[in-house]
């Protein structure tokens, strides 16, 4: 048993393809990742994903001296927003009090079909929040940079613009032109030199 | 008959003759029309990455039963949904027009839909996505005996090829009672004569049972028979199932 396991760690280090329900371990010895879990009834890791299985060694401070054991999904399904992910969304609708807005990527991958996220007045930016004006920060096609907050509620996830480079990225202005900001409220339309409002994401230079 | 007149029939009392026919096809010595052994199944053939618009999908053939599963998602419920803090999952099982022997409509199985749907809940982490739904859709292209068991098989080959979080892959297999003989994965001609069913789905890694269905007349011998013989057939059809998955990311690889 002790030489299987010895065995099985060295063919970790060689990157060994793994399915779901393979056994990757005993919870004594390993802690799960990604892509694994630990089985309650038997003490034992097995694999979720289809993948490359990859152990990490444990962080030298931490109390638990167990390695990590993940698999890398090969192929990974379309990416799900979740709190704390940063998202690219194209607003579709502008309210009194929110702007509802189409998930469009999740971090750099762009998902398969969309999810709708929704931007509360309190959460357009970190200063002065009951006296937002929607129509001021948002346009309806406004492509914009967000945090999700949460999962929300069954329509729609939760998410904020409330930082400094959170924002409006790319907007359109009346005439057609993209835009080029010249604030963090302000935006102006090149062809016709007109200043439209918006909330402005810092991009970094 | 009708020229000679006169004599009406009294009464119509079926010959004695008309039962013969029944029995003869159940004697011990049937013999199965592809030539296999009671406890043989039928070579299994799948594929993963049939279908380009779906996030998965497998194809299987098992000797005439042809089976087409895409997996779609995780993505977003519908807004009629209420909120769930798990995933949800979606099955659906229809066949095509020219999936039976005689042409007939394209049916939606909801009964099928529903088994489905029981074998595979158990088997994925629905944890894993909050809110989504995953979809599952199952086409029956031909069907040639023992399809639910191949749908569910092939389903969860197209969710692990899908990436989505399961506890183990899942496999099914069915037995039929035919008088005294029990026979693995029947065809269609066994399963339309068959006195019973019994058809397990499992977890071969985990040693876990999804689903158990049984039909007709079975008794405690038999059902432990039929059930050791299932298990036994689940645990090598899932290396069929590793293997081909393995190909598969393998060659992506590449």
């Amino acid at each position: 048993m002790v030489a299987a396991m010895e065995e099985d760690e060295k063919k970790q280090q060689a990157e060994v393809m793994v399915t779901p329900g393979e056994v990757l371990g005993r919870v004594s010895d390993v802690k799960p990742g990604r892509g694994a879990y630990a089985a309650v009834h038997n003490d034992t890791v097995y694999a979720s994903l289809t993948g490359f299985c990859r152990t990490m060694p444990p962080s030298p401070d931490s109390s638990d001296q167990r390695p990590t054991v993940e698999v890398t999904g090969h192929k990974a399904h379309g990416p799900v927003p979740q709190p704390g992910s940063l998202v690219i969304a194209r607003i579709t609708k502008v309210m009194a009090k929110t702007a509802s807005a189409d998930i469009m990527c999740v971090g750099p991958k762009s998902v398969r079909e969309k999810f709708t996220g929704i931007i509360r007045q309190q959460d357009v930016r970190a200063t002065e929040i009951d006296k937002v004006d929607m129509h001021l920060s948002f346009r309806p096609g406004d492509i914009v940079k967000a945090l999700v907050l949460s999962l929300g509620d069954s329509r729609a996830y939760f998410l904020s613009t409330a930082k400094n480079e959170l924002g409006v990225v790319s907007a359109e202005s009346i005439a057609g032109a993209t835009m080029v900001p010249v604030s963090w409220t302000e935006m102006q339309c090149p062809l016709t030199g007109q200043i439209e409002n918006r909330k402005v994401a810092k991009v970094a230079s | 008959m009708a020229g000679t007149g006169g004599t009406a029939p009294a009464t119509y009392s079926p010959s004695p003759t008309t039962h013969k026919n029944k029995t003869s096809l159940f004697q011990q010595d049937w013999v199965r029309p592809d030539g296999r052994g009671f406890h043989q199944c039928r070579p299994a053939f799948f594929r993963t990455g049939a279908v380009n618009a779906a996030s998965g999908s497998a194809y299987a053939e098992f000797g005439n039963t042809k089976v087409i599963v895409s997996v779609f998602g995780p993505r977003e419920s519908k807004k009629a949904m209420m909120y769930s803090d798990i995933g949800r999952l979606n099955c659906n099982v229809s066949y095509t027009t020219f999936a039976s022997p005689v042409r007939g409509q394209g049916s939606d199985h909801k009964e099928y839909t529903a088994m489905l749907h029981k074998a595979l809940e158990g088997a994925i982490i629905l944890e894993s996505f909050p809110k989504t739904t995953v979809d599952v859709f199952a086409l029956v292209l031909e069907s040639g005996g023992s399809d639910l068991p191949v749908v569910i098989s092939c389903a969860s080959l197209a969710l692990a090829d899908a990436g989505i979080m399961m506890y183990d892959l899942v496999a099914s297999v069915s037995v039929s009672c035919l008088s005294k003989n029990l026979v693995i994965d029947p065809v269609f001609e066994e399963e339309n004569s068959q006195d019973g069913s019994l058809m397990i789905t499992c977890m071969p890694s985990r040693y876990e049972i999804t689903q158990l269905t049984v039909t007709g007349e079975w008794s405690t011998p038999k059902i432990n028979e039929g059930m050791q013989l299932c298990l036994d057939a689940c645990a090598k059809l899932a290396k069929i199932m590793r293997s081909c998955l393995k190909e598969a990311a393998s060659d992506s690889q590449e």
